[in-house]
């Protein structure tokens, strides 16, 4: 087990420096930078003493190893377009709406989930069980943008309930949740209900039954376990996925969470925010599989002990 | 169990499994499947009945269907009567059918390697099915589970109790899955197959330890098995069934020396490997019938050498021949 961990936190660091290396060759490999202008053209001279002062003027494989020797110490630099703050600062203060209702929106959808995809098994070609299909298709087919959009039409334009956005009191954050809420729903529901009707078919709930334990027993105890193993693995990724901000709900609502910094640091070319962005979710998936590989195996005995016959 | 005795006329043996005119269909899209049509047969307390056939005979679906483990629907029950130690299954409900099955009667299953549910550990199992009948601590549960594995004879049974269904072998597994089936005492044990699964150095060693349990239990038995050969050596009394109906019923000594039925005859001439394996193996011509197409008539006559024109039509009533014997043929 110990070996294992090792293994998989070697396979971590290596996947960090192989993304890393990736990103950076491939953001400087869009044409212009940072100090382009656009709208506000910067003299030649000036661009210069900025690209030299921010050491972009040197060649790759230098400015790469200043950044990455900035990263071991924890040091991401300063985003271009926010020079104010570090982007450590940025991220942490950009981070807190992204989490809270990207978080909010799995508390709320995997749950509901596992709900109706139960239900959908248990009562089988039942209005539950059509409902819980239609769900989980509309939710993984419908973009989140239409959904968004729907909800906004019908809660804040046409009943006027709602706002229908920004960031502040918590009545903002009920339709971005539930806009983030659908797919770890639907994904939750179609998992839950093949993995349930799987596991009720196996030969060994016939003897649960027959050895006489309580159909809730067999219900809780045994099927849900056994159906859950599968689902654990889908969670954390999915969580970070969601609580990174989605470039699209944040957008619908106007979110000030990390959703937008993403658009945002590619459009304007700004370098360490970039990077600092895309290696942290790099960073937090690698962590999410690997806890969750972890969490597999403490759950499956099959891979806890191994194949070993006594 | 207590529950149930106010049932059970004093001073005499009441049955322990009463199954009488037993149908079970699985209706399809197109017609109904009917894999039991009219079985009755029971069992008192400590006897020990085979009931044999092909598969596809009912066999396992009787006794799947006296447990009440069929799922209703797909599955239709209906039957005269049905009953584990004197309660009407078909009356009983869910909660009183959870208490009999495992103290009253307990089952165990062809393939062990899939009996088990595979996350939990061998003892955690057989405690649960002990606490599901009887309140006791954990600790004094798995002290029980670890003496029921040292008497089916599993060695270490203590790294057993601790280990988990993949990692062991299907006669070890078996083994527990008896262990697990006698926790609570039950009268009678319903065996589907036990062996069938089994590499055949494991089979005979199996079947000696049901054997021997059931006396020292002294509960009741009902092997179900496709093979003639385990029911020799395990049961008093022998029910061949055919086409989900009863054959002929006797006792072992008369199934083997003096079968009255013409598939029993049949059925003992296709054992293979009598007389030191020297004669050809002989087959019973033709195949089992299509339960959602039955044929009309005995089901057995469209490979009956005995059949005519009766045997096509009418289906022969069983007929007692004394010493409780009793056949269903036309040509007795």
């Amino acid at each position: 087990m110990i070996g294992y961990v090792l293994q998989r936190v070697l396979s971590v660091l290596t996947t960090f420096f192989v993304v890393s290396i990736i990103i950076f060759l491939m953001m400087h490999s869009i044409p212009g930078g940072p100090f382009d202008g656009g709208d506000m053209p910067v003299p030649d001279a000036v661009r210069e003493k900025l690209n030299a002062q921010y050491g972009l003027d040197q060649p790759l494989y230098v400015q790469y190893a200043r950044y990455m020797w900035g990263v071991v110490r924890l040091d991401f630099g300063v985003p271009f377009q926010s020079p104010g703050e570090t982007v450590l600062e940025l991220l942490g203060r950009a981070w807190v709406p992204s989490l809270v209702l990207g978080g909010l929106g799995m508390l709320v959808g995997v749950p509901l989930g596992m709900l109706l995809g139960m239900a959908a098994a248990l009562r089988r070609n039942s209005w539950i069980d059509y409902l819980a299909s239609a769900v989980a298709t509309l939710g993984l087919t419908v973009p989140v943008f239409v959904t968004s959009m729907l909800l906004i039409l019908v809660f804040s334009v046409w009943l006027g309930w709602l706002p229908s956005s920004g960031w502040g009191e918590p009545q903002r954050w009920i339709l971005p949740i539930i806009a983030y809420a659908t797919i770890p729903m639907a994904t939750y529901a179609r998992y839950m209900r093949s993995a349930m009707l799987d596991t009720l078919n196996k030969p060994f709930v016939t003897v649960l039954r027959a050895k006489g334990l309580s159909e809730r027993r067999i219900l809780f105890q045994h099927v849900l376990r056994n159906s859950a193993i599968p689902l654990v693995t889908v969670f954390l990724p999915m969580f970070i996925g969601t609580a990174t901000g989605s470039i699209f709900v944040e957008a619908m609502f106007r979110v000030p969470g990390l959703g937008n910094y993403f658009v945002s640091s590619i459009r304007t070319r700004d370098y360490p925010l970039e990077m600092a962005l895309i290696l942290m979710i790099t960073v937090m998936f690698c962590i999410a599989y690997l806890i969750s590989d972890i969490l597999y195996a403490w759950l499956n005995p099959r891979i806890r002990h191994g194949g070993r016959r006594k | 169990m207590t529950a149930t005795e106010p049932f059970a006329p004093a001073g005499q043996t009441a049955p322990i499994v009463e199954i009488e005119d037993l149908q079970v269909g699985f209706p399809q899209l197109d017609g109904t499947v009917q894999a039991v049509r009219g079985v009755s047969f029971s069992l008192a307390a400590g006897e020990s009945l085979g009931i044999v056939g092909e598969s596809g005979s009912g066999k396992s679906v009787s006794c799947m269907a006296v447990m009440r483990l069929l799922r209703t629907p797909p599955a239709r029950i209906t039957a005269r009567r049905l009953a584990l130690d004197g309660v009407d299954v078909m009356a009983a409900g869910r909660r009183q059918m959870a208490e009999l099955r495992g103290s009253v009667a307990a089952m165990i299953f062809q393939d062990p390697m899939t009996a088990f549910d595979p996350v939990f550990s061998i003892g955690t199992q057989i405690v649960e099915t002990i606490q599901a009948h009887r309140a006791t601590t954990t600790r004094a549960a798995r002290a029980e589970a670890l003496a029921l594995l040292e008497r089916v004879e599993i060695r270490n049974a203590a790294a057993i109790l601790d280990s988990y269904p993949h990692q062991l072998s299907g006669g070890m597994l078996q083994r527990a899955m008896i262990a697990m089936a006698l926790s609570c005492r039950p009268r009678v044990l319903f065996a589907d197959e036990p062996t069938t699964a089994l590499d055949v150095t494991v089979q005979a060693q199996i079947l000696q330890l049901i054997k021997d349990l059931q006396d020292d239990f002294g509960m009741g038995l009902v092997m179900v098995t496709h093979d003639l050969g385990v029911v020799a050596e395990t049961v008093d009394r022998v029910v061949v069934m055919y086409g989900g109906r009863v054959m002929e019923e006797a006792s072992v000594h008369d199934i083997f020396e003096r079968p009255a039925h013409p598939y029993t005859r049949a059925l003992l001439v296709s054992i293979p490997g009598q007389e030191g394996g020297r004669r050809r193996l002989t087959e019973i011509p033709g195949a089992s019938p299509d339960p959602s197409n039955p044929p009309t008539g005995c089901p057995f006559h469209p490979r009956c050498r005995q059949a005519d024109a009766r045997c096509r039509t009418d289906m022969p009533a069983m007929t007692p021949l004394g010493e409780g014997r009793r056949a269903a043929c036309w040509r007795l």
